[in-house]
């Protein structure tokens, strides 16, 4: 312990940085083009069932043949499921699914998190003491049970999924956005702003909220990365999008009996894929973090 | 002092328990699921179908049937306010009955889970906290990060396909006991107490051996956040002045770390608090890919099957849980840092 110990963290963070943002850029290319580059139909069965993953040896060789057309048919990257899928598009196709619905939950929740925190910070009420309490009853639920239900029981659907994750991730954005709010309606530029007439309400909205917006944003990077965790968990159970929708933890679902005779790569790839992109998720999201605190 | 605050505590525990149940309680019923048609069948006469809604009691107004379940209409049978949980609809059995079957297996994973969690990550914390922006440093922080934004189904299942089909080193995910063995006699619920009690300590390693692979996935995701608070709380530690002062006081390197450990830990135990009320719901993936049976695969089943009264129930006892389990680590926290007074 030579030096006093300081957080060195900032300058290490810098390629993991580039890293999340280069799988981040990869997975949002693939929700909008995702199904169009897709060599096969991502819900069309193929006649070819359990086709195993060519070995990674004959690789090169398949994408150079594969570049010019010597084979009848592209071939299965990832090979086929017992279904006949080919799990390669599948694979690609699902960010459109899952990040379509990480992000629209993430926004819903993010805007009315935003709007309830900042009455909540600025305007000091019992209207706003209820929404704190209310917002303290959501956030003891357990989640992933409670988005299971919400689910189950309003029907199977993308939008309902959509509702049920926002509806879970909005008191965080609450509790985020008012405790900024309250530390900043006390500074020197809000008083100068209501000395100069402005009304609370403009105080509010034009001064104090673009500049407690930060934490809330930040943490959105994190909540989108939960959200596809949570997306594809509940598909696993049974609970989320329903098949044969390309969904990442769908098929990890649906690879799950095989793997445990051997078959591993129908579940291998989606959850390769769900890894990394959660992670990219996460290491954006911390760097931004850092980024802000410094 | 403390008496009083325990008291208080658990007051205000049972209040937001009760607002717990009375909000579950509308959500689950403003949903537009329909569970007498569930129970029914497909194309059901009119006459079916008011039948099988009277049995479930649905055919009454929502007060009445809160009432019912809130233990307030002595009338209609007893319920929550005489310790009553209800009764499944799937299985017709009481809902106390099966959460007790299951909630054991739960607690036993969690228990096994963060207990060896600890043991792996404090020290990795403490490693990278002792060299801020050392090589080990580095690498903890992208293993902490990683580790913590995982799908834990997935791990589990690739562990299975490892550990069970290619090496063959662990059972098939198939529940605490194999089928052959005959589960000893319950006295706690958790198999490996009970093994123990019965002086069969074959079962107890059976039991254990088949805890490896879920404990094993619950370590691999708890360890992410649980490292990183250590880390976090040690380098704060470690910077303090009191640290300093054992450092001039001549102490030994070992030493002052262990000082410092102690005071990392006391901010420590509310986050590990939280992610074990937390895991709770959240070892429901886990749970079902090894079919443990235990809470959360029962939650799973209870929810798929639009089984009011078992959902209302998990929900319940999960959020007790967790209440408790705050309370009692903020006594630990008092006991650990004798700064924290009541």
């Amino acid at each position: 312990m030579a030096n006093p110990p300081t957080d060195k963290v900032k300058k290490r963070v810098d390629w993991l940085f580039w890293f999340g943002v280069a799988i981040v850029a990869t997975v949002s290319f693939l929700a909008v083009f995702g199904a169009a580059i897709a060599p096969y139909d991502p819900t069309l069965a193929t006649v070819r069932v359990s086709v195993p993953p060519p070995a990674l040896s004959e690789w090169p060789g398949l994408i150079w043949q594969n570049l010019t057309g010597q084979l009848e048919q592209p071939p299965h990257w990832f090979g086929t499921d017992a279904i006949g899928f080919d799990l390669f598009s599948r694979v690609i196709s699902a960010p459109r699914i899952d990040l379509t619905i990480a992000l629209a939950a993430n926004g819903l929740s993010l805007v009315l998190g935003i709007f309830l925190g900042l009455l909540a910070g600025y305007f000091r009420n019992f209207m706003t003491e209820t929404l704190m309490r209310v917002s303290d009853v959501l956030q003891s639920f357990p989640v992933f049970i409670s988005a299971m239900i919400l689910v189950s029981l309003a029907g199977r659907s993308t939008e309902n999924i959509v509702i049920a994750l926002a509806m879970l991730y909005t008191p965080i954005y609450i509790r985020l956005t008012r405790a900024e709010v309250m530390s900043q309606r006390v500074r020197g530029y809000v008083e100068a702003a209501r000395a100069l007439g402005n009304p609370e309400l403009v105080v509010a909205l034009r001064h104090v909220l673009p500049n407690s917006l930060a934490p809330a944003l930040i943490q959105s990077s994190v909540t989108i990365g939960f959200a596809i965790l949570l997306t594809a968990g509940l598909s696993f159970v049974g609970a989320g999008v329903r098949p044969p929708a390309p969904e990442w933890g769908l098929m990890i679902s649906s690879g799950a009996n095989q793997i445990v005779l051997g078959e591993w790569w129908p579940s291998v790839f989606p959850g390769i894929a769900i890894s990394l992109t959660v992670f990219g998720f996460a290491v954006l999201g911390n760097a931004l973090e850092r980024r802000y605190d410094s | 002092m403390l008496t009083r605050y325990v008291i208080r505590r658990i007051a205000v525990g049972f209040v937001q328990l009760f607002f717990l149940i009375v909000v579950v309680f509308f959500l689950i019923r403003l949903l537009p699921a329909d569970p007498v048609s569930r129970f029914v069948g497909l194309n059901p006469s009119v006459e079916a179908y008011a039948l099988a809604e009277r049995n479930l009691g649905l055919d009454r107004p929502v007060m009445v049937q809160l009432g019912h379940y809130l233990g307030l209409l002595p009338s209609e049978g007893k319920g929550l306010l005489q310790g009553h949980l209800g009764t499944s609809w799937v299985t017709g059995s009481l809902v106390a009955t099966e959460i007790s079957r299951a909630l054991p297996v739960t607690l036993e994973l969690l228990t096994l889970a963060f207990f060896s969690a600890l043991l792996i990550s404090v020290p990795v914390g403490m490693i990278a906290a002792l060299r801020p922006g050392g090589w080990a440093d580095k690498g903890v922080f992208v293993y902490s990060l990683f580790a913590g934004s995982q799908p834990e189904f997935w791990w589990a299942l690739l562990f299975v396909h490892l550990f069970f089909f290619t090496l063959g080193v662990a059972p098939a995910p198939l529940g605490i006991l194999s089928p052959l063995t005959t589960a000893p006699p319950v006295v706690t619920g958790f198999v490996t107490v009970d093994s123990l009690l019965a002086g069969r300590p074959e079962v107890f390693l059976e039991a254990l051996h088949h805890f490896m692979l879920p404990v094993a996935t619950m370590v691999f995701i708890l360890s992410g956040p649980i490292i990183k608070m250590v880390r976090q709380n040690m380098v704060r530690a470690l910077s303090s002045d009191f640290v300093l002062y054992a450092r001039c006081a001549g102490l030994s390197r070992r030493r002052v770390a262990l000082y410092a450990l102690r005071a990392a830990m006391a901010p420590s135990i509310t986050i590990i608090g939280i992610l074990y009320g937390f895991m709770l719901g959240g070892a429901v993936l886990i749970e079902s890919v090894f079919s443990l049976g235990g809470l959360g695969q029962y939650a799973i089943r209870s929810i798929l099957a639009f089984d009011y009264p078992a959902i209302q129930g998990v929900i319940l006892v999960i959020t007790a849980i967790s209440l408790l389990v705050y309370l009692a680590l903020d006594l630990i926290h008092a006991f650990i840092d004798p700064r924290v007074t009541f």
